[in-house]
């Protein structure tokens, strides 16, 4: 046992004389040195990641009924337990796995119920819950508020352009991205390809410029330093060069995989693991103090559609991942995959919170006050598995 | 019709900024009309003749130190032993030179107040007759004072006759210096005989080539020469004796004597006022009205506009004497202004307007703006050539270009990462977009890629 679950042990007791304001102080001040300051990461996966193309349900025997094309593309991938495996480009978290570094939790949704990427990833950032009501309110989200709460944790950097949704709400919180940056994403391009169909000159013009473009990146600039692997780096730098930084937040998109999904998520998923990887081994030692938390707005329909993608659809799965997981085993109720088992008999049923995850491993991890966390996470509150 | 409405406020103007389309649509005509307004600018920004006169001093400085320098290096080679080395060098180099300075100024104002304006038809007409009137800024001279041409020339007469327009135009330091007619004197004048100067034909031509008749206009070398001794003597001044006077200055003595033959019609005027009458005559021939309107219609139309609409414009302009209001009001009134086709592409610069107009992005720094609009081929004042910027889709559509606006578009859109889309979408068009560019749009898998495809669809590249 070492020094930090000794004193979780005697928290509970502490905490009753003080107001939970000086006591998060407090205990946190005197029971972390510097570098056991607990990191928390937030990576968000725009675009709805493809859960069961990730956390593969190879046991359940409707999984390849509904995607023979696609199962068959993906072969046998990592196992796990359960009977679940993990997609083969992701090679390096299924050695955090097999090191009980990496905990998947499947069918997880985050109560919003429409197929909008913009609205689920704000309803995903803002984690205010408030499923029933049109207009979603984005001045605050649940991690900007959790690091009010907190007076040790309480600054954050984004790397991003501006401080995305999920930040907003706390007065400490940076925004930092390499400058000149020309990466765009493969992703815009091919929109505008959609978009230009009707347009041939622009579609051609289009397509010439990409070529160029691929004829030059040969020399690797922008693009090098906004691989998501370069990111995570950085901001791992960023983490260490700082005491008082606690919490990062990444964001990788590229996941709306509506077509030829096996090959490009494929590579999205190797950019996942590759930055991952990336993260930890520039964080050394702080690695065993850090989770890492990645989640995706909402996952995509169980039946594979014609074009050997999947469209918009409900439960995805998360990660949870770090030195500080205690991970190695699957968590989330596994709904099955029969139609009637299905959400509007197309999507993967969510049988767990995907916010409540998050509640209750910032919860743990930075040991806030259960009563506090319905406020910070829109009214939900903490699951009782234990998870750090 | 909402679709008029729409037209009005992009085919003419620079983009919707929130609302603007509400009022387009009830009465897309007026609405235009009453935009035809001269355009403000930050009259704090110095004048050609302000300029003129702090670049004498910053020339007057650098004398000074020069011969500073040589004095103290002079001093230094006789006491060898002596280690002293003066710094005026570095001094100098601290604050940005004047013409660095007015030109960035310059830029980002106008920039700033296109993006702005409530009249963005009449910023889309300045940029039209500043690309007519074309002088590059190369130079400290011409650094200074080229974006001065559209302010003190230009914009004032913007809405009245073409004949002032030039008038102004042919007067202006910045054109008389790029065209080199300010050491243009005639040869039988007195300058001429006494230092054995001549004409210089550059600006003479341009006018009769670029400005008014067009290339294709009805004059020869002969009408080049004519027009040249008519404004010779036609220069600017720039000393500080002159202090007050920095700027057009009319040499007498280096005016060429004597009556001329131009365009058909003998001009006995003596002095300056030869030159005037000529540039009068210029400006109404019924072949400036057709270069100019054809131009026109060009730019705000179609690469090839029909005959019928240029000709209903050049009708106006004899009419009324090329007063430009009232041209613009025909083509603002002509039906086939208003086809539905989407004809025109947009340039750089009107796109990086359109972009900040519609999504209210934060301005860019005024060294990011020039640094983006060079890069996408539209660095302003720097056409490096009288007749001004390419006017066509061929000269714009490039395959390299087309990338480097894709990645200013993603770099703007993640700045503006909080808008609505759907909303956005409503207050750029209406319910006129494109199944497929909404459906692309609305279903990007981030609200960044969104705004990035909606700034690039073809509905905002070509109106």
């Amino acid at each position: 046992m070492n020094r930090r679950d000794l004193l979780k042990l005697f928290g509970g007791s502490l905490v009753v004389m003080q107001s939970p304001q000086l006591l998060i102080s407090s205990a946190n001040a005197t029971s972390y040195s510097k570098t056991e300051q607990p990191l928390f990461i937030w990576v968000m996966l725009r675009g709805a990641l493809d859960s069961l193309h990730t956390v593969i349900p190879e046991f359940d025997e409707n999984y390849i009924k509904h995607r023979p094309k696609l199962a068959k593309q993906l072969g046998t991938g990592l196992p796990l337990e359960k009977g679940f495996s993990l997609n083969p480009a992701l090679a390096e978290l299924h050695s955090w796995y097999q090191n009980s570094e990496l905990l998947p939790i499947v069918a997880v949704g985050s109560g919003y119920h429409g197929r909008s990427h913009f609205d689920g990833q704000d309803f995903l950032e803002s984690g205010q819950s408030k499923v029933n009501s049109n207009a979603i309110d984005t001045h605050s989200g649940w991690l900007g508020r959790t690091l009010q709460m907190s007076a040790y944790h309480h600054k954050a950097i984004a790397i991003d352009q501006t401080v995305p949704i999920s930040l907003r709400g706390s007065d400490d919180v940076n925004a930092w991205y390499p400058s000149n940056a020309k990466d765009v994403g493969d992703d815009i391009y091919s929109a505008l390809m959609n978009m230009y169909q009707d347009s041939p000159k622009l579609s051609m013009s289009l397509q010439k410029g990409l070529e160029l473009q691929k004829n030059a990146m040969a020399q690797q600039s922008g693009k090098q330093r906004t691989k998501f692997a370069n990111l995570t780096k950085a901001c791992a730098n960023l983490l260490l060069a700082d005491n008082k930084l606690s919490c990062a937040v990444l964001e990788l998109g590229g996941w709306d995989t509506h077509n030829n999904q096996h090959g490009r998520l494929a590579r999205q998923l190797k950019e996942l693991d590759d930055g991952l990887a990336s993260l930890k081994a520039q964080l050394g030692e702080r690695w065993q103090h850090t989770v890492v938390a990645v989640a995706t707005e909402f996952g995509r329909t169980v039946k594979e559609n014609g074009t050997g993608g999947s469209d918009h659809g409900s439960a995805a799965c998360m990660l949870l991942a770090g030195g500080a997981i205690k991970g190695g085993r699957i968590l989330g109720d596994w709904p099955g995959l029969a139609k009637s088992e299905l959400f509007e008999g197309r999507d993967l049923m969510p049988t767990s919170n995907s916010l409540q995850w998050l509640a209750t491993v910032l919860a743990q991890h930075w040991q806030i006050k259960p009563a506090h966390m319905p406020a910070l996470f829109g009214g939900l509150q903490t699951y009782s598995e234990q998870l750090v | 019709m909402s679709v008029h409405g729409l037209i009005a406020v992009n085919r003419f103007g620079y983009g919707a900024k929130p609302g603007e389309l509400a009022k387009a649509i009830s009465n897309p005509q007026g609405f235009l009309k009453q935009q035809l307004k001269q355009p403000e600018f930050n009259r704090v920004l110095p004048s050609a003749s302000e300029l003129m006169q702090k670049l004498y001093q910053q020339r007057q400085q650098a004398k000074m130190l020069e011969s500073k320098k040589q004095e103290s290096q002079k001093q230094q080679t006789q006491n060898k032993e002596s280690a002293t080395s003066p710094s005026n060098n570095n001094q100098t180099k601290k604050s940005p030179k004047v013409q660095q300075q007015a030109y960035r100024d310059f830029c980002q104002d106008s920039f700033k107040a296109a993006v702005k304006s409530d009249n963005s038809l009449s910023w889309r007409l300045l940029d039209f007759f500043s690309n007519h009137f074309s002088v590059t800024a190369q130079g400290p001279v011409m650094t200074a004072l080229a974006p001065t041409l559209e302010r003190e020339a230009i914009a004032p007469n913007l809405f009245g006759s073409f004949a002032d327009m030039l008038d102004a135009v042919v007067h202006h330091p910045a054109m008389l210096v790029y065209l080199n007619n300010q050491q243009s004197f005639g040869v039988n004048s007195k300058i001429g005989k006494r230092k054995g100067k001549g004409l210089n034909e550059n600006l003479a031509r341009e006018i009769l080539e670029l400005h008014t008749l067009g290339v294709d206009g009805p004059y020869n070398q002969t009408d080049v020469i004519a027009l040249a001794k008519g404004i010779s003597g036609w220069s600017v001044s720039n000393k500080s004796k002159h202090s007050g006077r920095n700027g057009f200055f009319y040499r007498d003595a280096g005016h060429e004597p004597g009556s001329q033959q131009l365009v058909g019609k003998r001009f006995t005027q003596k002095g300056e006022a030869q030159g005037r009458a000529m540039l009068k005559h210029l400006a109404l021939h019924p072949s400036t009205a057709k270069f100019v309107s054809y131009k026109l219609a060009k730019h705000f139309i179609s690469d090839e506009p029909e005959q019928e609409l240029v000709n209903a414009l050049v009708a106006r302009w004899q009419q009324t004497q090329g007063n430009l209001k009232q041209v613009v009001e025909a083509l603002i009134e002509h039906p086939l202004a208003w086809q539905s086709e989407r004809a025109k592409f947009i340039t750089p610069r009107e796109h990086l307007i359109f972009a900040h107009r519609v999504t209210e992005a934060p301005l860019p720094k005024t060294r990011n703006l020039i640094g983006l609009l060079n890069q996408l081929g539209q660095r302003p004042f720097k056409a490096g050539s009288p007749a001004g910027y390419g006017d066509t889709e061929g000269e714009w559509l490039s395959d390299k270009v087309m990338i480097d606006r894709i990645t200013w578009s993603r770099m703007l859109a993640a700045k503006v990462n909080k808008l609505d889309v759907k909303q956005l979408i409503e207050q750029v068009w209406g319910e006129q977009l494109s199944q497929r560019s909404y459906l692309s749009i609305t279903r990007a898998e981030s609200r960044v890629d969104a705004i990035t495809l909606l700034l690039m669809s073809p509905e905002t590249l070509r109106r």
